[in-house]
């Protein structure tokens, strides 16, 4: 067995202890069943057990008889070989689970026979050890099979907790730790480091960050680089502070080696000593350096076991390499350790009555600290995990209330791999609604220059352009809402103010640059187009008025191209645009990205004010970053929106697309997209997955695959164009069609809400009203904070949060407390 | 009929070569003795290579014209003369293609691609961006060895250490390349070393690794379920590591006869850009001769790569960021210090070639199995646009692609019949039996007006 699918299979009793009725109804079945073959070897055969023979005869064996409908022939099932048993079994499975048998026309299976026969199927494939659908379970793609009436129904009074766990830390995490491990403050905390990052969190719309992930090979790879490289350092900053070597004048990064204080107190005594000895270390010698070695680098000393091993391996290593070499490979083992880059929760103390342990003090403080930022637990945090004050829900609360309303602490970058990253006092809380939303997805979807007309620049080797551009200013509108904290979900699914090119101070900038062009009107301010040097022609007093408004260092060269700008937005009857400065000079350079809200710069009544009412939109999915991202290269893209509606707003699931299936939209130069799909999935083999996501993606084709408002569709196929493009980067004309984009929203569970949909923002209207909906975000915000999915255990949790979010008017910070004061985070088992 | 132990010993004694091919005499558990693997080099060179200079000098009109339209053709080499800056390659003329007429607009163009050239995605200088494993990671899959691949690199600044690679060894992996000769060496050679500093070297990171292994297999025992799994694939993987080297240990013999010819002068700080080169030259030819890999990709030179030691501008810094925006140096213009560029790498292939044509492998020489590609890593031009993307190949007489000898310019971009990165390298994993339908991403201006050049590029396959 691979490490990987031991992996799988060992998880899968965590979710099979607290899983849907359903499921808890098959665990039932399954043990009872396993109990009663006596016999698990996996070779034997399938033989269908009389009570499922009468139910596959009842309810299936009309189609799926002899007549074989879809290839699915169920009275053969005994007399298939085993590998084929299992395969059919497996369809059958999938079936019932997802509800797709019998079809609706059909005699429906009441929900104890659906129970009997899900669990006989269970237990056969279990017995198999070849159940797909149990591998699919703790995956985050499966967050949805705990049933979402059952689990906010208030019946549910199992104990919650979260299973004990090692969680690989996130990419931010790892390169805070790296640098609490070298003790790095001040200019050098930030400095570029030696080391790569080998986290990456997966590529998805929807929470990345689970407690499923190994460190494998891969990591290893690089982290053993790394170890050699911040071991290298220690060592050779020790060698030049005792005058083992000098100082190379390319040598760019040293620790500090003293505290910089008057006494020279040094920063690591303990490897000084080691360094600077001619002779072997003493056994006190080396086990005071593994202890400073292990308080850097894992926070804690070394148990005794651990001081025992290490000072085997280091006498070892100093006896093959010397002194140095012994060091630094004990340096690089500790930054090696697999706890350098998991965090461990496994609770501490006496298991209460349900066999749950509080999480140790120390546990806590980091699992707070994490859950709400990057960086290890604060002074305070620690202070209070020493003095016994993390042991209870209002000590967790007292906390994780403080570090919500600092606004400080935790502030950064949301995403430092944007060019034009925006920051936010809780970068952390921005990233979940990122996640939820999945609009950075956008910088992956690549698009052709010609067919935005040449506005769209995909990112490029260094920059992330506009994709860049829409992402950060969706940050911004979420960053926004979540400062207010009032009807967080609500707004951010119906806000019609977005950000777009946002410039700071932009009316005291546009004030500005009309006082500078009524001063200078009738001057002789033009210079010939790429001037860099003119006649000095200002007066001292020009100068200052100049330079006080626009620009420290302002000159003639300065005045043109500001008397320029102005000029262009006079002559449009049009208040300058704020920035007057862009690539090459060319106008067309300012914010082409905002023509994906349809806004077309630079003719462009720049806003006093941002965020501003955009037209056409409402909400978080109808911003361009989140219909790019959720778009094809060259086309919107129904399906995909439309699962995402089902899945994140309505906690809904929809079967994988089987791999028999060829998903491709056939090209038609006469038909709409929505033409083309519906001809395509009308089929029942399509249509019976198709229904569950088509009429509401279908609502988002008002909008074009580069987040455009549209009324027509334009028929892009080389035999629909009406003129070619006349200019580089520019699109060709094609014939049109009216854009049909009603469509149906079911599964809210509130037949006010339920019907037929005139297009996106009537379907947003409405999904926002709804309370499945309102659940289904907080069902994903646990599985954020938590890093696993739901169990049905984690009822009460999940309850509890709602209400904080109902009762505090919509507030999300209410569901973080929430959340993370719940027996859920506390507790492990 | 001599079996493989006699026909090597009579054939070294034939030859008076004391190099060996390692896979007749197999060194490490996983090599099958019998048929020799295939080899591949991939040399990468920075700030474009201009189709211009690619075809031979003795086109007719007729082609003159073809060439300057872009239109398909093909040219017999052994009827033509290869431009003057391929003259050090002259000699193996029969077993070249010079291939024209290839786009990456998907790899994005500008000063630099990263791992675009050989994934065929655009790639940026962080992990999400790199989309598979690049084409040498791929191949080298498919011709397993000890090392599984080894990337070198004169990158900016010729750093001496190891260093992120512009190779990716999978989806959002990157890869990491040795800088310089010395760091190379050491980190390659060290379990054979006579150094004793290197040996102790090695023997603790040996001790390392085997105390890291030990105890994470030691903590993963003590748990259970989904914790002992996690931890047991770590322990795993550092075990495999050391197995790794084990399996090279086995080979000491082999790789100790086959050790990088070099000087002092190769270790020294102040090497030369071209030295470095000819340095890493030797590493190239230890490790795919001692079988240690069957895949090296090296990167001849960066825009930042202060280049030094060039012929007849021994004197000269040259900055060929500079070339590139046509500033020439000395009293050469741009163009003619590029010429010299050009011309010593081809005097490194020529090198390569010969010296693998001396190892005797089975009824031939090592280089009948070894395909040789000098590309440019962003096209055609310093500030590229992907639009076309010129080779360089060479291989022996096993090669499976049918281009040898040819000159070979294909439709240009937005034609019917147009290919693309992804088709070449498509071609290259099919011919050697992966059998892959298409391997990289699609070029979107082609599928906006419905071409699909998806596969491989038939005609190549032999």
């Amino acid at each position: 067995m691979t490490p990987s699918t031991h992996a799988t299979c060992k998880r899968l009793p965590v979710v099979w202890r607290a899983g849907t009725r359903w499921l808890a109804g098959l665990l039932v079945m399954s043990l009872a069943g396993s109990a009663a073959s006596g016999d698990d070897k996996p070779s034997k055969r399938v033989v269908v057990a009389p009570v499922a023979q009468a139910m596959l005869k009842t309810y299936c064996s009309h189609c799926h008889g002899s007549q074989g409908k879809g290839g699915i022939n169920l009275s053969e099932l005994e007399s298939l070989e085993v590998r084929e048993q299992l395969d059919l079994l497996n369809k059958v499975q999938d079936q019932l689970f997802y509800r797709m048998m019998p079809p609706a026309k059909s005699e429906q299976l009441n929900e104890k026979d659906r129970v009997a026969l899900s669990g006989w199927v269970r237990s056969e494939l279990q017995r198999h050890n070849a159940s797909k659908l149990d591998e699919r379970l703790s995956d985050p793609s499966s967050g949805n099979y705990v049933d979402h009436a059952l689990l906010f129904s208030g019946t549910i009074k199992d104990k919650a907790y979260t299973p004990a766990r090692r969680w690989l830390v996130s990419p931010q995490i790892y390169d805070e730790r790296v640098r609490d491990s070298l003790h790095l403050e001040g200019k050098q905390r930030t400095a570029h480091l030696g080391v790569l990052n080998p986290f990456l969190l997966p590529e998805r719309s929807g929470v990345r960050d689970y407690d499923l992930t190994p460190l494998d090979g891969g990591h290893f790879v690089v982290m053993q680089n790394n170890a050699a490289w911040l071991a290298s350092r220690v060592i050779v900053s020790l060698r030049i502070k005792t005058g083992d070597i000098e100082k190379q004048p390319n040598e760019k990064f040293l620790l500090p080696t003293t505290l910089g204080d008057k006494a020279k107190t040094p920063t690591m005594p303990a490897f000084e000593r080691i360094v600077a000895k001619k002779t072997p270390p003493s056994d006190e010698e080396l086990t005071a350096a593994i202890r400073f070695q292990f308080e850097r680098v894992l926070h804690r000393p070394p148990t005794d076991s651990e001081k025992a091993k290490y000072l085997k391996f280091t006498h070892e290593a100093i006896e093959a390499g010397g002194n140095l070499a012994g060091l630094k490979k004990l340096l690089e083992t500790v930054w090696m350790e697999s706890e350098f880059v998991y965090r461990l929760e496994f609770g501490a103390g006496t298991p209460d009555q349900y066999g749950r342990k509080l999480l140790a003090p120390r546990e806590a403080s980091y699992a707070i600290a994490y859950a709400l930022g990057d960086k290890a637990p604060d002074a305070v945090l620690l202070k209070a995990a020493l003095e016994g004050r993390l042991a209870t829900k209002v000590d967790f609360e007292r906390e994780v209330r403080r570090l919500l309303a600092d606004t400080t602490h935790l502030s950064g970058p949301i995403d430092p791999l944007l060019s034009n990253s925006g920051e936010s006092t809780h970068p952390k809380i921005v990233r979940f609604f990122r996640e939820f939303f999945g609009y950075p997805m956008a910088m992956g979807v690549f698009k052709d220059i010609e067919r935005s007309n040449g506005f769209y620049h995909n990112p490029d080797h260094k920059h992330t352009q506009t994709p860049g551009h829409l992402i950060h200013e969706a940050d911004l509108v979420v960053d926004a809402i979540v400062r207010e904290d009032k009807r967080v979900f609500e707004t951010l699914l119906t806000t019609d103010k977005f950000f777009v090119a946002p410039v700071e101070n932009a009316a005291a900038k546009m004030k500005a640059l009309n006082e500078v062009y009524d001063r200078f009107k009738d001057a002789k301010w033009q210079l010939k187009p790429g001037t860099k040097k003119a006649p000095s022609w200002l007066s001292a007093e020009d100068l200052e008025f100049l330079r006080k408004r626009i620009h420290p260092a302002a000159n003639e060269v300065t005045l043109n191209l500001v008397m320029r700008h102005v000029e262009h937005y006079r002559k449009k009857g049009l208040d300058p645009h704020p920035q007057w400065s862009y690539a090459y000079g060319e106008l067309r350079m300012l914010a082409p990205h905002a023509n994906s809200y349809n806004i077309a710069p630079p003719d462009w009544a720049y806003p006093q004010r941002q965020p501003f009412e955009v037209q056409h939109r409402k909400g978080i999915l109808t911003h361009p970053a989140w219909l790019i991202a959720h778009s094809l290269n060259s086309s919107t893209d129904p399906v995909r929106r439309g699962k995402w509606v089902r899945e994140k707003l309505l906690a809904g699931v929809v079967p994988d697309v089987p791999i028999t299936v060829d998903a491709v939209i056939p090209e038609d130069p006469t038909k709409t997209l929505r033409q083309r799909l519906d001809h395509a999935t009308e089929r029942q083999a399509c249509a019976k997955c198709h229904h569950l996501m088509n009429p509401l993606g279908l609502t988002f084709e008002i909008f074009d695959d580069f987040g455009r408002y549209r009324t027509q569709e334009s028929l892009e196929h080389p035999d629909n164009i009406v003129a070619k493009a006349k200019v580089k980067y520019g699109a060709d004309t094609y014939k049109t069609a009216p854009v049909v984009a009603t469509g149906r929203l079911d599964g809210t569970g509130d037949p006010k809400l339920d019907g037929e949909v005139k297009d996106a923002l009537d379907l947003i209207d409405r999904i926002a009203k709804s309370e499945r909906v309102r659940q289904s975000i907080i069902r994903h915000a646990f599985r954020f904070f938590l890093g696993r999915n739901e169990l049905l255990s984690d009822s009460q949790t999940l309850i509890d949060a709602d209400r904080a979010y109902v009762q505090s008017g919509g507030s999300f910070k209410a569901v973080i407390v929430s959340l993370l004061t719940s027996d859920s985070f506390l507790y492990r088992k | 009929m001599l079996d493989r132990r006699r026909f090597l010993n009579a054939s070294t004694a034939a030859t008076g070569s004391t190099l060996i091919a390692p896979w007749l005499e197999p060194a490490w558990a996983d090599t099958k003795p019998g048929k020799p693997p295939m080899r591949f080099v991939f040399l990468r060179k920075q700030n474009g290579l201009f189709p211009s200079v690619m075809p031979p000098t003795t086109l007719s009109n007729e082609e003159r014209e073809k060439e300057k339209r872009k239109d398909a053709y093909t040219l017999d080499l052994a009827k033509h003369e290869l431009p003057a800056w391929m003259k050090p390659i002259e000699s193996h003329k029969s077993h070249m293609a010079i291939l024209q007429g290839l786009s990456g607009m998907m790899c994005g163009g500008g000063h630099v691609t990263y791992s675009s050239s050989l994934g065929v995605y655009k790639a940026a200088p962080r992990l999400s961006s790199i989309k598979r494993a690049t084409v040498d990671f791929e191949l080298a899959r498919m011709f397993p060895s000890p090392l599984g691949h080894i990337e070198l690199a004169c990158s900016h600044g010729c750093p001496d250490g190891v260093i992120t690679g512009n190779s990716a060894r999978g989806p959002q992996q990157t890869n990491l390349a040795y800088g310089s000769p010395k760091i190379a060496v050491r980190e390659l050679f060290k379990s054979v070393s006579s150094d004793p500093n290197e040996q102790s070297d090695y023997q603790l990171k040996r001790l390392a690794w085997e105390f890291m292994a030990r105890e994470q297999f030691a903590l993963a025992g003590e748990l259970q379920g989904t914790e002992r799994a996690k931890v047991t694939t770590y322990a795993e993987s550092i075990a495999e590591t050391r197995a790794r080297d084990g399996r090279l240990e086995k080979m000491s013999e082999v790789i100790r006869k086959n050790l990088p010819k070099l000087d002092a002068k190769y270790f020294n700080s102040t090497i030369t850009t071209v030295d470095r080169q000819w340095g890493h030259l030797e590493i190239l030819l230890s490790t795919l001769i001692s079988g240690m890999t069957n895949v090296v990709t090296f990167t001849l030179d960066l825009l930042g790569t202060p280049y030094t030691g060039l012929k007849g501008l021994e004197a000269e810094h040259v900055d060929l960021h500079g070339i590139g925006h046509h500033k020439g140096v000395a009293n050469l213009s741009a163009d003619e210090v590029r010429v010299i560029i050009r011309t010593h790498h081809m005097s490194l292939v020529d090198a390569l070639i010969k010296r693998l044509k001396a190892v005797p492998e089975g009824d031939g020489n090592m280089f009948d199995n070894t395909t040789i590609l000098y590309f440019p890593d962003n096209g055609e031009a310093h500030h590229s646009s992907g639009i076309e993307w010129p080779f360089l190949v060479f291989a022996g007489r096993n090669t499976k692609l049918n281009i040898a000898g040819k000159y070979i310019r294909l439709p240009a971009h937005g034609r019917e019949g147009h290919k693309t990165l992804g088709n070449w390298y498509t071609t290259i994993l099919n011919a050697y039996g992966n059998a892959i339908p298409h391997y990289g991403d699609p070029d979107l201006g082609l599928e906006k007006i419905k071409l699909d050049p998806k596969g491989p590029i038939k005609p190549f396959l032999a």
